[in-house]
């Protein structure tokens, strides 16, 4: 127990402390055995280089006994704390220059500092390209590793989305997850995609986003405004969805993924070969294909029809990378169609009051992979080119460039009466949606405290509908244009964030229209220039405390969607603001956001993290039920219309971990958002529900030579309250009340497996073990359909070392 | 200025272009949707069966959903009188329009037209008959009773029911249902 460091579980603590004990504290055992002083000595210095006597920032620096570890800062200082009186080994290593390992007696605080000789040799070796981390720190940031990630292979972007604390999903079904982060969507969260801006068709609530997840080995989501740098449409935050760096070590890897589903027999497969040339180290590549598909869902008591989807998805990409310049290609492609429950496809409002009051769908079905008529067919394709350019003193220069191309074609229940027309087998409704981004960064090099970077970056949209297709979202062309700037500025405990931007948009839009019969098109042209500005702190209180505030201002302009929506789409009549009689045009947004993160960290037992946040939105641009409904032909539809209102959205995040002991670990997290419409003085509609979760995991211990590594048990219990907070007079806002809570209990347990060196890992996971019946409130099927009963998953990951090049038989002798 | 800056950066990713499937659809104006199936105007023409003048319900919504509201007629019906009636629908975003029920006919055993009036004295029978003896509703005819003060509404309602039709209004999806006020004197 004497050498008992924080971070680090007791068991190996005190096999550790053993160890050390006896080989170099046992001659002053006497002295040890003196009462002893509290561990909270301090060790620090400076690390540098021996030829030039410059200071080597980012150097490691690693407590072999307690396995403390720390990177030098900017000038080549370190600090390790709360050590224990006692003798440790030092190891201080850098890129380029020979590792030294150093014992250090510590008796009381002290100053140590280390000089390190260049190492041809090593450079020769191995260089390690740092990635930088892109996103911003003083916002809340939450990270979801591989490790994670596996957890939530064979789920979609949005779903897997929602193992971070204060994000939740718009619903529509098994098969579509919008994420949405402290209670804001759509329009409001930006999605970066391998570094490019997600452009699709993402207004709609029941498009999910057109991605696939196995692309990615890190997902991070900003949990906040941060439009100075990615513009005003991440005013609710921002999802990075972070593929791993090309390979930079020569050889050749392979990935396999499996994943099978027992509720809707779903089954996905991904693999991923990468490699980089023996002969052009500068030269890495990899390929990576998906293929997943799904068929009815099984809600507790009945398969809930047409709900099936499948998917398939390749990507590839090509790095040449050398110390000061790289350039990367990347091309991907995503594919999917998904079907759509008859019952959410309804004539009338009375065929849809009809299957709202049903307890479970009139029409259901057996089991089946066919996906029937009313589905979704979509094609998302990314082309980008990235490179960087270090710029010598000056600085790092980087560019992205890239054209994407969303085609989205929804596809009616009923093919048209007409033989002639039914055999074209046409979509009712047909969008293409062509976007080229483009960014050009230019990070300058630390100026005395200050790093920083500046930044011009621009769109070029636009959305087309072919002949033969229903109008729902006019034509439109839109280019919007920005410049940025961000600076940190840090000393000791501290680090300011400060940043400007500002956009122009110009949109273009043509919508037909139909005046008394007679076919038009009108055409109109909006400008806007909108600022956005941001302050934001970072500061280390204690080594295990860090404080972090963030404030935003942005002004966000109402996109073609919100404006210009009008038509039936999904058997739902969708009305934008500017359309709706008697709305002038609808006015840009004003976000106000401050945000407050405490996180405890890097303790033995005890972390964990508290976000409060508060998001004043004038103008805030939100979608609710028209009442009474629009009256067609077929009777009254369901309708919905863009409104405009004043709106104040706070709420809190708190997650933490205890460690019960060695093997044991308990986890829990609570998300909370209030909003309100503070010019109607009531609750906004479709706001999530306070949301708690409990986890429980146990850890087996590893032995060394097993064949069964990693292995752990975990039990969670998610509950959901009702969702009370809703506008006055309920019924009349909407077409069902807010469903009842629920809870949920799920069991997981995963291993890995050593099939000689192969790392096998596997796991299975089993949710809604109850079979429990509940509907969801943000779940669009939540009108008609239960959510999905009980599924056991199992996955599976093979990670392969190919050499390819050792393969090659010898042809000349 | 920033204009110029944007088109070089566009050059860039334009010259990539090729490598995408090609939009058919640059057009740059939208075109009348003539592929799509609509039903703007229903019509239901009363002949009373002794002679007379042929009298016509209609609703009509030329700018499709949305938009306008629909212009809708009534009736007023003569007490105790025997109408031979007709079902009309067209499609009236076509030039020339474009006749439904001659579509509908066609498919009659995927149709129904299903007639409810409400708070009149009247009923309405289905004279017309599809391929498998099922009742369509195209024709009708309507009886009324006796004189009522007070005006009612007469509801028809164009059930498709492709595969499922028999013979009831329960299967299927509605693509008709307006409301007509009638008053019988």
């Amino acid at each position: 127990m004497f050498f008992c460091a924080p971070g680090h579980s007791r068991g190996r603590c005190a096999g550790l402390g053993l160890v050390a004990a006896l080989l170099s504290v046992l001659p002053r055992l006497l002295w040890a055995q003196a009462p002893a002083p509290a561990c909270a000595l301090l060790l620090s210095g400076r690390v540098q280089d021996h030829e030039s006597r410059g200071a080597l920032a980012g150097a490691t620096v690693v407590v072999l006994e307690t396995r403390q570890a720390t990177q030098t800062e900017p000038d080549g200082h370190y600090h390790l704390d709360h050590l224990c009186p006692g003798t440790y080994h030092v190891q201080v290593s850098f890129v380029g220059f020979a590792a030294e390992v150093v014992e250090v007696r510590l008796t009381a605080a002290a100053y140590r500092d280390f000089r390190l000789h260049p190492d041809a040799v090593a450079l020769k070796g191995a260089v390690v390209n740092g990635q930088r981390a892109a996103a911003p720190t003083t916002q809340a940031t939450a990270t979801l590793t591989e490790k994670d990630l596996q957890q939530t292979r064979g789920q979609t972007l949005g779903e897997a989305l929602q193992k971070v604390n204060g994000v939740t999903a718009l619903q529509t079904g098994p098969g579509i997850f919008k994420p949405m982060i402290h209670g804001l969507h759509s329009n409001r969260v930006t999605i970066l995609n391998n570094g490019v801006r997600q452009e699709g068709q993402q207004w709609g609530q029941e498009h999910g986003p057109e991605i696939d997840p196995f692309l990615a080995s890190q997902l991070t989501v900003v949990k906040g405004a941060a439009s100075v740098r990615y513009g005003s449409d991440a005013i609710g935050g921002v999802v990075l969805v972070q593929p791993r760096p090309l390979r930079d070590s020569v050889g050749t890897g392979a990935e396999l993924n499996l994943v099978g589903m027992s509720n809707n027999g779903l089954g996905a497969a991904s693999g991923l070969v990468e490699g980089n040339l023996r002969r052009l180290p500068a030269l890495s590549w990899r390929a990576q294909g998906t293929v997943r598909k799904a068929g009815t869902m099984r809600a507790p008591g009945y398969y809930l029809r047409n709900s099936g989807f499948e998917e398939g998805n390749f990507s590839g990409s090509l790095g040449w990378r050398q110390p000061t310049y790289g350039v990367e290609v990347f091309y991907s492609q995503f594919n999917t169609r998904i079907g759509i429950l008859p019952a959410a496809h309804v004539g009338n409002q009375q065929d849809f009051l009809l299957a709202v009051a049903r307890n479970r769908p009139l029409e259901t079905s057996g089991f089946t992979y066919t996906i029937e008529r009313a589905y979704q067919q979509v094609q998302h394709q990314v082309f980008k080119v990235s490179g960087f350019v270090k710029t010598g003193n000056a600085g790092r220069l980087s560019t992205t460039v890239a054209q994407q191309l969303d085609g989205r074609d929804e596809y009616d229940k009923y093919r048209p009466r007409n033989d002639n027309r039914a055999a074209l087998n046409r979509p009712e409704l047909s969008y293409t949606n062509r976007t080229t981004t483009a960014e050009l960064l230019w990070e300058h090099r630390p100026w005395h405290r200050f790093t920083g970077s500046v930044g011009v970056a621009g769109t070029y949209q636009f959305n087309r509908y072919p002949d033969g297709s229903r109008q729902f979202i006019p034509f439109y062309t839109n280019y919007t244009g920005g410049m940025f700037w961000l600076e940190q500025w840090q000393q000791g405990k501290w680090l300011l964030e400060g940043g400007l931007r500002l956009d122009r948009r110009d949109l273009q839009v043509k919508r037909a229209t139909r005046t008394g019969g007679v076919f038009g098109v009108a055409a109109s042209r909006f400008q806007y220039t909108t600022p956005a500005a941001s302050l934001g702190a970072v500061y280390d209180a204690t080594a295990h405390l860090t404080l972090r505030l963030a404030s935003g201002l942005t002004r966000r302009a109402p996109a073609a969607n919100e404006r210009f929506s009008d038509g039936v789409h999904n058997a739902q009549y969708e009305l934008g603001y500017d359309l709706v009689p008697g709305n002038d045009p609808a006015v840009p947004e004003t976000a106000l956001n401050l945000g407050l993160t405490a996180t405890f960290h890097d303790n033995p037992r005890l972390n964990g993290e508290l976000t409060v946040y508060q998001t004043r939105i004038l103008n805030f641009l939100y979608q609710s039920p028209i009442l009474p409904p629009v009256v067609s032909i077929r009777g009254v539809l369901a309708s919905w219309q863009f409104r405009q209102t004043n709106a104040t959205l706070r709420g809190l995040d708190v997650s933490g971990s205890y460690v019960l002991g060695p093997q044991w670990q308990l986890g829990g997290k609570v998300a909370v958002v209030r909003g309100l419409d503070t010019s109607q003085d009531e609750w906004l509609i479709f706001m999530p529900a306070d949301r708690a979760e409990l986890s429980l995991r146990y850890n087996l211990m590893n032995r060394a030579g097993r064949r069964l590594q990693n292995s752990y048990v975990q039990a969670l219990g998610t509950g959901v309250a009702r969702q009370t907070r809703v506008p006055r007079n309920y019924a009349a806002r909407d077409y069902r009340e807010p469903p009842a809570g629920y809870g949920l209990l799920s069991l997981e347990a995963g291993t890995t497996l050593y099939w000689g060196r192969l790392p096998l890992e596997l796991s299975v996971a089993g949710s809604n073990l109850l079979n429990q019946r509940y509907r969801d409130y943000l779940n669009r099927y939540r009108y008609f359909a239960d959510e999905m009963g009980r599924n056991l998953t199992l996955r599976l990951r093979l990670r392969l070392p190919l050499e390819l090049s050792h393969a090659r038989p010898t042809t000349t002798p | 200025m920033k204009n110029l800056l944007f088109r070089s950066a566009f050059l860039a990713a334009l010259a990539a272009a090729p490598v995408f499937t090609s939009c058919s659809d640059d057009n740059d104006t939208p075109t009348p949707d003539d592929d799509n199936e609509q039903i703007t105007t229903v019509r239901y023409e009363l002949t009373p069966v002794n002679g007379g003048s042929t009298l016509t319900a209609q609703y009509r919504d030329v700018d499709g959903d949305g938009g306008a509201a629909p212009v809708i007629s009534g009736l007023t019906l003569a007490a105790n009188t025997t109408y031979t009636g007709k079902i009309v629908l067209l499609d009236e975003t076509k030039t020339p329009a474009e006749d439904i029920s001659a579509e509908v006919k066609q498919e009659a055993d995927e149709h129904l037209l299903v007639f409810t009036p409400t708070g009149v004295n009247l009923t309405v029978t289905r004279t017309d008959k599809d391929k498998n003896n099922l009742e369509v509703g195209l024709e009708t005819r309507l009886q009324t009773a006796a004189a009522s003060a007070t005006a009612g509404t007469l509801r028809v309602a164009l059930r498709h029911q492709p595969g499922t039709k028999n013979g009831t209004a329960t299967p299927g999806d509605t693509d008709v249902e307006v409301d007509f006020p009638v008053v019988v004197k």
